[in-house]
């Protein structure tokens, strides 16, 4: 079978992606609702799909508005503003979405909905898609690989949790002290991928 | 520090005047959690617990409902009297707990100073250890609270 | 050089303004839930535009559900049943509803959204339960910290209510508290006089509602209030009563009172009247009134700590322990009770100690 080139390659950047150069446990970017919000494999679930999508999705249109508005236009330097108005825009759109189709994950989220729109992680995915200069296709895969490492990490953390709300912890680790040491961890386990995959 | 949405809400339920004239906060301008931290701070050097404090509140109001609005002599050193009106006060905590309108007012009879206390009161120094803050027509000074009441 | 800054700034606006222009289209669409029909008890079918919850779009139809919070979702208060159209249970109603409660889809209203059809379920009584607005005619002293308030009805310009209800005075935002504030006094006025609504109010240390009228509320200002709920009323039956209320309690006696003599009844009753000291007694003319123009009827007021120089002859101590001396024939008596917990726990006991019953024992807590 002959697959191009161009869809092999946006296949091992998404793999990547989830793995190797997962964007939290490998670059400690998205911290924050990772650590807010992974008490709960349900809210977990929820918010993982929404950054997953976002990613994805501002990723494509960050890249669209790359090439056909700033490139042109020689303006290499506005993406950090011109990146960060698509992303609002576009979480609030979501924000929009999920209140109207599923008010129980829209209230379970609360704050955190909006604050996807400041999860670095969505804006560095756009970023490092500009800096690596992936082409249209490599920078669906890498979105949705973001995306996906993403929803992974906090899935895994969300688990680890609720099995922890049970144990026995010293009083000064309890809450982030050791949300922080589990995923110290597990970047450390994920270091484990490197080397997986050739190049990457 | 970033508040959780649900943090802020309580901290605008304290601050609001729905509840109780003027609200629960007074004029003070700490965080909530701080002024936990600073009562509860006050009430270790005093050696006793929230739990300690509102058991012994909740006898001597109990022994003052049965005057009826007069003064009852609780021991030697003290007299209490409850004061009631009608309605409930809602814990602006978020769980279900409504309390009756019940004021008690404790005084020591030696030197006539009084200390009052409501049902609410109680509630949130046994549950939330809640003294309400500097300045709030009902705030409790935990010390002063332990040397009426012991 | 302009045109190098100019143009990106220009820019980075359109765009900007283009996607504020979707987001206002797309919120046109998604949040507009349009007019959504509630079917209340199966009965009646009001029309709400979407979007609000269930709470405030009822009120706009001047269906009132009891709220102490405000809406806000932390009072438990405005419970009705949903029974189609809620939506899944929210975080936020959880803590306020026990099991048998999920069961039979209580919901709490202020929390529940209308976004489409619904099918809820209230108790009939909060259909009666009206908005009106009054006047304020009269402010009398009563004693040091009772004041009796006289409102006449401007619209609508008579109000139905059983004696022993009360109703829901609105305190508008004033200097100590910056909201809107309902609170609860029951209705002291003769129900001959069809608009007038009277009220027995004791001022409450730091209180909301209280402050407010003893404080601000002058004769001719305009006052809101709603109701009338409460289920304490007077039996239809013949046997005898006994009231026992001190202070503000007397308000919902004094209106059966009123009551008893316009219906011509031949009830014999008691009412046993408990203060602190002499200085609080109040309203003597009128329970005297009363007891001339009463077929059978005895004001008892009953003093603890009389002052001094009061002279008072009267009935001392607390009015349970008066109740224990004075009452007899308990066990055919009706109790009508009005007052504090600890009052009425307190009474209730002595009462049944006496022989009264307790289903015939009947009481406005204050709590």
């Amino acid at each position: 079978m002959n697959i191009p080139s161009e869809m092999s390659q946006a296949f091992v950047i998404c793999v990547s992606a989830i793995f190797t150069q997962n964007i939290l446990l490998t670059y400690f970017l998205g911290l924050c609702p990772f650590l807010g919000v992974s008490r709960e494999v349900k809210t977990a679930y929820g918010l993982g799909l929404a950054v997953i999508f976002v990613m994805t999705t501002t990723s494509v249109l960050n890249w669209l508005a790359y090439r056909y508005v700033l490139a042109p236009l020689e303006l290499h330097f506005f993406r950090f503003i011109l990146f960060i108005i698509i992303i609002a825009a576009f979480v609030q759109f979501t924000e929009m979405v999920i209140e109207r189709y599923s008010p129980l994950l829209y209230q379970k989220l609360g704050v955190f909905l909006p604050l996807i729109t400041v999860n670095c992680a969505i804006l560095g995915a756009s970023l490092f898609m500009v800096i690596r200069e992936y082409s249209l296709i490599e920078t669906v895969g890498y979105g949705l690989g973001s995306g996906i490492g993403w929803f992974l990490a906090i899935m895994a953390m969300a688990g680890i949790r609720q099995k922890l709300a049970h144990e026995r912890i010293p009083r000064g680790l309890q809450g982030p002290g050791i949300a922080l040491i589990i995923a110290g961890l597990m970047a450390l386990a994920f270091m484990g991928f490197t080397g997986v995959l050739q190049g990457q | 520090m970033k508040q959780s949405p649900g943090d802020k809400k309580l901290e605008a339920m304290l601050h609001s005047s729905n509840l109780v004239a003027d609200g629960f906060m007074g004029d003070d301008k700490r965080s909530t959690p701080e002024i936990i931290q600073s009562d509860l701070r006050t009430l270790s050097l005093a050696q006793r617990s929230t739990e300690q404090l509102a058991q012994r509140m909740t006898a001597i109001t109990n022994q003052a409902i049965a005057g009826l609005g007069t003064w009852v002599q609780i021991d030697s050193l003290r007299q209490a009297r409850v004061d009631e009106a009608k309605g409930t006060l809602v814990c602006p905590w978020p769980h279900a707990g409504r309390f009756a309108k019940r004021v008690t007012t404790l005084k020591l009879t030696a030197s006539g100073e009084t200390i009052r206390w409501s049902d609410l009161n109680i509630h949130l120094i046994a549950a939330h250890s809640f003294f309400e803050g500097k300045g709030s027509h009902f705030r409790l000074e935990p010390d002063q609270l332990v040397a009426f009441i012991f | 050089m302009i045109t190098d800054v100019l143009i990106p700034v220009l820019l980075i606006s359109l765009i900007g303004a283009f996607l504020a222009g979707i987001l206002v289209i797309a919120k046109a669409v998604l949040a507009n839930y349009g007019p959504c029909e509630i079917a209340i008890n199966d009965e009646k079918r009001v029309t709400v535009q979407g979007g609000d919850d269930l709470l405030s779009s009822l009120r706009t139809e001047k269906i009132f559900i009891p709220s102490a919070c405000g809406g806000r979702g932390t009072c438990g208060l405005c419970k009705l049943k949903v029974l189609e159209g809620a939506g899944d249970l929210l975080p936020t109603e959880e803590p306020y509803l026990d099991d048998d409660e999920r069961s039979t889809q209580v919901r709490l209203s202020c929390q529940v959204k209308v976004r489409k059809a619904l099918k809820i379920e209230i108790p009939t009584e909060l259909f009666a339960i009206q908005e009106c607005l009054c006047r304020c005619v009269e402010i009398v002293d009563l004693t040091h910290d009772i004041k009796q308030f006289r409102l006449e009805l401007q619209e609508p310009a008579t109000l139905d209510y059983l004696p022993g209800q009360y109703i829901q005075l609105l305190t508008p935002a004033y200097k100590k508290s910056s909201e809107e504030v309902y609170r609860a006094y029951s209705i002291s006025s003769d129900p001959a006089e069809k608009n007038i609504i009277e009220l027995i109010i004791r001022l409450v240390p730091e209180g909301i509602c209280t402050t407010y009228c003893f404080d601000y509320l002058k004769v001719s200002d305009e006052v809101h209030i709603n109701g009338p709920y409460g289920d304490f009323r007077l039996s239809q039956t013949d046997r005898p009563i006994v009231f026992i209320a001190g202070g503000s309690g007397m308000a919902p006696i004094k209106c059966m009172l009123h009551h008893l003599h316009n219906t011509n009844s031949t009830r014999k009753a008691v009412y046993y009247f408990g203060a602190n000291q002499v200085s609080e007694l109040f309203l003597l003319d009128t329970m005297r009134q009363f007891e001339s123009t009463l077929p059978d009827f005895r004001f008892v007021p009953v003093v603890a700590t009389p002052e001094a120089d009061a002279d008072w002859q009267g009935e001392l101590g607390l009015v349970t322990q008066a109740v224990q001396r004075d009452l007899k024939d308990a066990a055919d008596c009706e109790a009508y009770l009005c007052g504090s917990p600890g009052m009425i726990d307190a009474a209730a006991k002595v009462l049944k100690e006496l022989g009264v019953h307790e289903d015939s024992i009947f009481f406005d807590k204050f709590a």
